[in-house]
């Protein structure tokens, strides 16, 4: 199957000026799990007003109200309400099984991370990104603000497909990591054996899990004929197949049955799982589907 | 089982070349997908249902392998050895007589023989002929020499049963005897159940295989049945005979006009026949007797009587005075005599038949004649000479004019040596010359009886009144209660008076035939199916005259239906007893071997095109559901 070459640009302008729009009909809408300015249950440093809460020894004088003192000779904090910054985590699976498709699927995992990530930035959020499917994971360092923006894009540009997946210990090593949970994308085609291990760690953490189950249009539906031997991407092992009709039928039905069985496992676990093919428009993904699955409001 | 081209059997070399082509374009097409995980995931599912997944990948290479064998032993030809033939010209004599009505061969004998006969068809060698006879009633040939196998399976396929005729085989095997003697390679076969009358002089120079048909013997017949004017009434007489070979118990339902009027149970030994005589009423005018229960030939389980006519027919005796003639013929019933002296020459009244006794008048008289030891040449039949102590003997085949007479106890002193003329045919023989013709010439019907009654002991034996009863009902038909019953296949004789306008027949199927009377008669000549004729005459002024006429199938040799396992017939050589033999046949069957390899291919080419056809299978639910289906998300 044809792969697109890497080189083709990640962000073309036209993708960036749909971004763009995006992000100015999302301006005042994005929410939920990747909502960036929003109250926190602490208190902290802003300007509105939350509460009081009497003096003592070892909080912050500086907080102190002084008119409150002067009419009622007692100490008191005033505090204000928190305003939390979140840290919103991007997974892509850069496993070579994705790099694979027409229309690629690391590029579209790449472009949804993106878009993503820039939504998440231009509301002020921390974006983390984590590439894995190389010997090591590749990591950038937490971005803030639209400034953020390029760094997260060339480093999208520069990733290369790795080599194999190792998908539950790169979660789970993850998971150990991160410095504090929030909500969380991951974009794979979970071609692993492990994916219920590797849920299940991301799982222990209170991250906010949504998965991209990225699948390409030839994965969905193959057009295969006669004896082949199927190759794996990732050097699995081969299979030996005499294709017809009946058999892609079965495949079908087979695959189905196992988006199902990931579907089943995540919305038992509280994960927005979004099966999604590659010739699925990614602004209706970031539009439509996200806002209807009530990731995007 | 052998094979008549064993050469064929060195394509098998093509077998390793088959594999090895498969072997070498089996390097399977290599694809990269993104993982194999999905496809290992699927492959675990159908190999746990599916335990025949190897097997499906070679299904191809078997099928065609498969195909091959099946073309090879196609090509070497293979037969069985078969009881059949093996000649190239066949002569296929097929009894359709009514003992082949018997249904103890899986379904009637007939069904049997037809299939016995479309396999010996298939047997013959590919540029084989055959002909076709068919034997029983009029012997028929529906197919002659014909290499045709489709004209030749019609025409065995077109057999039907003939009630009438008997089964005579000396007409087919003479005609065999000549078809055979033009061809090389000709071999006769005869399907038949053994029923027949053999010729003693039938020589055939070429092999005759007989084919058996039918295996049991129980049969019991209705023999007789006769309803015959009486003392104040009507007298039914009515005989059932056990032709088979154990006692039988049965019951005899006899009928009057449709309403039950009696019935008999008997216990009848082999052999043994049991008669009832009762008076009916004057007024029945038709009866019907059933044999109830089953035996192997239903068709002589139930006959029909009629009441014969009332009116006597008029026989004219041209005699100097014979007492013999005289009282055999007063005795007859339904026969008025009327004697006329030897000088007569004008005949003026017309009589139904006249007997001639030792005069040839210069003109004859019309109608119907009987002569009685001719002394001249007539313009119907030559004498030749005179023959002196001839030994009589009884024409080959079921003669009707012979029912119940014994011909062999007649000693004649002298005889007219008679030529046969074309229309007559012999009823007794002898080696001088046939000693008495019957026959029809231009609408007459004539009997000539070769010697003088007082020139031998015919007048002293029983046989005598029966043979000039049997003579008269032939030369004076539809007269008296014999009119009332014929054999099937005997033509239907209507006197008709000459101011009738319409003269209709009425068959047991309810189909009317109308007749054209010629010479104040009418003669109907379809009368093979059993039951009850129905003659109607219509004439201006009068009511319309009805008779009815019995055809009944009372024939013991028919009716005797033990199946014979073998024939004898006199061959080029002496008597030889020809029986089907084991291995005499060859069936070749690479035919069904060419068909099997023929669906070999398709099932392979189905097999090969299997997505396709699972394609058009899904486009057809699809369409006929209306809604298409997209698979993927």
């Amino acid at each position: 199957m044809t792969s697109t070459p890497t080189s083709e640009r990640l962000f073309d302008a036209a993708f960036l000026t749909k971004l763009d729009r995006l992000a100015l009909v999302t301006k005042q809408v994005v929410a939920g799990a990747l909502q960036g300015e929003r109250r926190s249950p602490k208190r902290g440093a802003s300007v509105e007003f939350a509460d009081f809460k009497p003096y003592v020894a070892g909080d912050d004088f500086r907080q102190i109200d002084w008119n409150l003192y002067a009419r009622m000779e007692r100490f008191f904090l005033k505090l204000f309400v928190a305003e939390e910054e979140l840290t919103v985590h991007l997974l892509v699976d850069t496993s070579r099984s994705m790099d694979w498709g027409q229309p690629n699927k690391l590029l579209y995992a790449k472009r949804a991370a993106g878009a993503m990530g820039y939504l998440a930035l231009s509301k002020l959020d921390r974006v983390t990104l984590t590439a894995f499917g190389q010997e090591r994971e590749l990591k950038l360092p937490p971005q803030r603000s639209k400034r953020g923006v390029v760094p997260l894009f060339s480093f999208l540009t520069d990733i290369q497909p790795g080599t194999a997946t190792h998908f539950a210990a790169v979660c789970k090593r993850y998971a150990q990591t991160a410095r504090n949970a929030g909500p969380l994308l991951l974009c794979s085609d979970l071609m692993d054996e492990e994916w219920q291990a590797g849920l299940q760690a991301l799982l222990s953490r209170r991250f906010e899990i949504t998965l991209l189950h990225i699948l390409a249009p030839q994965e969905l539906n193959p057009q295969l004929e006669g004896d082949v031997r199927l190759l794996d991407a990732e050097g699995g092992a081969s299979v030996d197949l005499t294709a017809d009709l009946d058999l892609i039928r079965r495949y079908q039905r087979s695959l189905e049955s196992w988006r199902e069985e990931v579907g089943t496992y995540c919305t038992g676990r509280g994960i927005n799982y979004i099966p999604i093919d590659t010739s699925y428009p990614i602004e209706d993904l970031l539009l439509n589907l996200l806002r209807q699955r009530g990731i995007v409001r | 089982m052998g094979f008549l081209a064993p050469l064929a059997f060195g394509l098998a070399l093509l077998v390793p070349v088959i594999v090895a082509m498969y072997l070498l374009k089996l390097r399977r097409e290599e694809q990269t997908v993104s993982s194999t995980f999905l496809w290992q995931r699927m492959v675990r599912d159908v190999e746990a249902n599916t335990p025949w997944q190897k097997l499906r990948r070679n299904i191809l290479l078997l099928l065609q392998l498969l195909l091959l064998l099946a073309l090879i032993a196609a090509l070497a030809r293979p037969y069985l050895l078969t009881t059949g033939i093996t000649g190239n010209n066949l002569i296929l004599i097929v009894d359709r007589s009514a003992s082949m009505a018997a249904t103890d061969a899986g379904g009637t004998r007939l069904a049997a023989a037809k299939h016995e006969a479309l396999r010996l068809i298939d047997q013959l060698p590919d540029n084989g002929r055959a002909t076709v006879i068919a034997v029983g009633g009029q012997m028929e040939v529906p197919a002659s020499a014909s290499s045709d196998r489709r004209e030749l399976r019609q025409a065995i396929e077109r057999l039907e049963i003939r009630n009438g005729g008997g089964s005579d085989l000396s007409q087919a095997l003479a005609l065999a005897g000549s078809l055979a003697a033009r061809e090389f390679e000709s071999e006769v076969a005869i399907i038949s159940d053994g029923q027949v009358t053999i010729p003693d002089q039938a020589t055939l120079p070429v092999p005759v295989q007989f084919f058996p048909i039918g295996s049991r013997a129980d049969n019991v017949a209705i023999s007789a049945f006769v309803l015959q004017p009486g003392q104040g009434g009507q007298t039914l007489f009515v005989q059932a005979t056990n032709y088979g070979s154990a006692p039988v118990q049965r019951r005899m339902v006899v009928e009057l006009d449709g309403a039950l009027f009696n019935a008999y149970d008997f216990t009848l030994d082999p052999g043994q026949d049991r008669s009832i005589v009762a008076d009916v009423p004057s007024t029945v005018r038709r009866a019907t007797a059933r044999l109830d229960g089953s035996d192997v030939l239903p068709l002589d389980d139930q006959a029909w009587a009629t009441s014969g006519g009332t009116d006597k027919a008029t026989v004219r005796i041209m005699t100097d005075g014979n007492r013999f003639l005289e009282t055999a013929f007063s005795l007859l019933p339904g026969i008025q005599v009327t004697t006329v002296p030897t000088t007569t020459t004008t005949f003026t009244d017309t009589v139904a038949l006249t007997v001639l006794d030792g005069v040839t008048p210069a003109p004859l008289p019309p109608g119907n004649l009987l002569f009685i030891g001719p002394l001249r040449s007539t313009e119907l039949f030559s004498v030749t000479g005179a023959l002196e102590f001839p030994a009589s003997r009884p024409a080959t085949g079921n003669e009707p004019l012979l029912r119940n007479v014994s011909v062999a106890e007649i000693n004649v002193l002298r005889a007219a040596q008679l030529t046969k003329p074309v229309w007559a045919r012999t009823v007794i023989d002898s080696d001088g010359g046939p000693m008495l013709l019957a026959g029809e010439q231009s609408g007459r019907r004539i009997g000539v009886l070769g010697f003088a009654l007082q020139n031998s002991d015919l007048p002293l034996q029983i046989a005598f009144p029966v043979l000039m009863a049997n003579l008269v009902g032939y030369l004076a038909p539809g007269q008296g209660s014999d009119a009332a019953q014929l054999q099937p296949g005997q033509p239907l004789v209507v006197p008709v008076p000459p101011d009738a306008t319409r003269v209709t027949v009425t068959n047991p199927a309810g189909n009317v035939a109308e007749l054209t009377p010629q010479n104040n008669q009418a003669v109907y000549g379809d009368t093979d199916a059993l039951g009850v004729y129905t003659i109607s005459i219509e004439r201006p002024n009068a009511d319309p005259l009805a008779r009815a006429t019995a055809v009944n199938l009372q024939n013991a040799g028919e009716s005797r239906v033990a199946p014979r396992k073998q024939l004898s017939l006199f061959q080029a050589g002496g008597r030889v007893v020809t029986t089907a033999e084991e291995r005499a046949g060859r069936s070749e069957f690479w035919r069904w071997l060419a068909w099997i390899a023929l669906g070999v291919l398709i099932v392979e080419w189905l097999v090969y095109q299997r997505s396709a056809l699972a394609w058009l299978r899904e486009r057809w639910f699809t369409n006929r559901r209306g809604a298409p289906r997209r698979a993927g998300t």
